[in-house]
């Protein structure tokens, strides 16, 4: 049987690569619903910025780029993937005044995954120093707050050293993260990706 | 017809098909049985060239398969174990039209055969139904949906009914026959033939590679305990 | 939080890619101008489109109630002064008309959730992105769509089982690590049998693209839209 036009299958290492992708923009929705509690006052502790990680690691700027903006897409389109359940245009741009953050994910991914791979074919994370994927976490962070503290005086109207001022009592436990995803690093949990 | 001729294809060095051959003419129900490791899903993943072969040829109509995979995708309709996995779609018509949006049909012919596929699972209203909101054999009957879309000449099911309860079971195998006796070739890869040994025309039974068994399944069954499958009459 | 509802609505009949481009239009055009009088225009707008969705604005601000509450505390932190008179009012005025632009940012994007189906937006995203990238973007949403009630599943059984083995009792960095590692684990255990059925199923870079119907009604909110895009020209 002829297939009336011809087909232009998507070559296999694409298709690898798209699942990876798909697969890691569905765990960042879900790690941004999920959090440990902690004791007393302090907030609970959300796994969400693992996204971005694994996202810049596992899969390079390209296929990591892709990863959140899919899961920045399916947010928009309604599905209730950002913190606490929340969707919609309005939560990217606002939110608590943390929309930057959510962009600050997708630029950090690309960003982890330059400095990782400097490829947009990424290689396995077995063969990446951990000097280089441990600086490559620590960019991906500061583009956070790169891109959340000026985002954050924009639609605020704060001045940028009181968004910045507001922004610091989330800086430690963002330090605890980025030190647990080094510790993932060093440890070679990722190395069989 | 499906034609294998020394097909032998390698995880490392260990071969998982050693210098295999096998024919399977239209509209034949085939069962293709064997222990874990005997080499059954690596067979059927050379079909519709999931995998490509170390050496050998497979052919479907005379038309290598390496050559033209789209023809081979078309040809030969593939149900995976674990269909939640395989699904693209949250719900059920959007999920069946993914195969024929690929061939690149008209819309038109996309929902005639959507609503064909569905029709021919019993699951004609279940359209709009979310996937995740059916039952499992449900979900096994959606995903043979998905390959019927394409109108293939075969359905190849690779231990369609794992976890199914007894009725859902019956209910996909009872659609299975139907298939069947409508002219389309089915290819059951299971390493349990309960229900399925009077159903089916051919037992193919593998160990380490190779062909060891092919033969009616009826005529079949006594040597199976020997090859690490259980004799279903029992 | 608001998600679609079934309906007939005005804003249920438009097609998705008319109403992309209003929703992103107004929110360039809310932040284009930092006066009152613009911001009463852009409000006014934005309750507009709530009524082509009816939808009631106190139902919006409603399920937005959290969001609201944090943003209202800008103009209190903009007013704080380190020194007499310890609260000046300019900066914390400033503060609330910043805060108040995002408002009908909030409405409209209130008004395209309730009135458009997700697999809408999919199908806009497939539609107005072309070639490969609009293909990946496209099937990539309904995938992530798709999975990701099974990979909530999953995450949660994993941190249920940590929990289970009396992980509580383990500091917190290591807890996270491993409901982080095991999850991403769990995760991509699915990503070859999804690959080999998208395979099976001859994915394609240039598949029948999903319908979408732009119709008369279309085009006037299409107008709408790039004129509030291009609506930070306008001299105030």
């Amino acid at each position: 049987m002829a297939t009336e036009q011809s087909v232009d299958l998507v070559d296999d290492e694409t298709v690898g690569w798209f699942t990876k992708a798909v697969l890691i923009a569905a765990l960042t929705a879900a790690l941004a619903q999920i959090s440990i509690p902690l004791p007393g006052p302090l907030p609970p502790f959300s796994l969400q910025p693992f996204g971005m990680f694994f996202a810049g690691l596992v899969l390079g700027p390209l296929w990591g780029g892709v990863a959140l903006l899919l899961y920045l897409l399916v947010g928009i389109a309604g599905v209730p993937v950002f913190s606490n359940g929340s969707a919609g245009l309005g939560y990217v741009i606002a939110g608590e005044g943390t929309g930057g953050f959510l962009i600050g994910f997708l630029v950090g991914a690309v960003v982890a995954g330059a400095i990782a791979h400097r490829s947009t074919t990424p290689r396995p994370v077995a063969d990446l120093s951990v000097p280089v994927q441990v600086a490559a976490l620590v960019a991906s962070v500061a583009v956070v707050y790169a891109i959340g503290v000026p985002w954050l005086s924009m639609v605020t109207g704060l001045s940028l050293v009181r968004a910045a001022t507001v922004n610091a009592p989330f800086v430690p436990l963002d330090l605890v993260k980025l030190g647990i995803a080094i510790a993932i690093v060093e440890g070679g949990y990722l190395s069989g990706r | 017809m499906i034609e294998i001729r020394d097909l032998v294809y390698r995880y490392g060095d260990a071969a998982a098909l050693d210098g295999l051959s096998l024919s399977i003419p239209d509209g034949q129900y085939c069962l293709l049985v064997g222990p874990n490791g005997s080499g059954k899903t690596t067979l059927v993943r050379h079909f519709n060239a999931l995998l490509t072969p170390d050496s050998g040829t497979v052919t479907v109509d005379e038309t290598d398969v390496t050559d033209d995979p789209v023809v081979a995708r078309t040809q030969i309709g593939m149900v995976f174990q674990h269909p939640r996995d395989q699904f693209v779609a949250a719900t059920v018509g959007a999920d069946v039209a993914f195969g024929p949006e690929n061939l690149g049909l008209d819309r038109s012919e996309i929902d005639h055969r959507v609503a064909a596929a569905l029709d021919a699972v019993d699951l004609d209203g279940a359209r709009e139904r979310r996937i995740d909101a059916l039952s499992g054999g449900e979900q096994a009957r959606v995903a043979i949906a998905g390959a019927l879309a394409m109108e293939p000449s075969y359905l190849v099911l690779d231990e369609p009914l794992v976890g199914l309860d007894w009725p859902a079971r019956e209910s996909v195998l009872d659609h299975l026959d139907a298939l069947a006796a409508d002219g389309t070739g089915v290819i059951v890869v299971t390493h349990d033939l309960r229900d399925l040994h009077e159903r089916a025309d051919r037992l193919v039974a593998l160990h380490e590679g190779q062909v060891v068994l092919d033969e009616s399944p009826s005529d079949a069954l006594g040597a199976l305990p020997d090859l690490g499958v259980r004799d279903p009459r029992c | 939080m608001l998600s679609y509802r079934p309906g007939s609505t005005f804003a249920h009949r438009l097609d998705p890619r008319s109403k992309l481009l209003v929703q992103f239009g107004l929110a360039i055009a809310a932040v284009a101008h930092p006066t009152p009088l613009w911001l009463v225009g852009t409000t006014a707008f934005a309750l507009g489109t709530l009524a082509a969705a009816r939808l009631s604005p106190l139902a919006v601000l409603r399920s937005y109630r959290v969001v609201l509450a944090v943003l209202a505390l800008a103009p209190l932190i903009a007013g704080i002064a380190l020194g007499p008179p310890w609260f000046r009012v300019e900066p914390a005025l400033r503060s609330a008309l910043y805060v108040g632009r995002i408002l009908p940012v909030l409405f409209v994007s209130a008004a395209y959730l309730t009135s458009t189906p997700v697999r809408d937006t999919r199908a806009a995203v497939q539609r107005l992105i072309p070639g490969k990238p609009g293909q990946i973007l496209g099937v990539g949403m309904a995938l992530v769509v798709r999975l990701f009630p099974l990979v909530l599943a999953d995450v949660r059984e994993v941190r249920d089982a940590i929990h289970a083995r009396g992980g509580e009792t383990r500091p917190l960095w290591e807890r996270a690590r491993l409901l982080a590692v095991r999850s991403l684990e769990r995760t991509l255990d699915r990503s070859d049998r999804l690959s080999v059925a998208l395979r099976a199923r001859c994915f394609a870079w240039n598949p029948t693209l999903p319908p979408l119907s732009f119709e008369r009604r279309d085009y006037p909110v299409l107008a709408v839209g790039v004129a509030l895009a291009l609506s930070p020209l306008i001299p105030v």
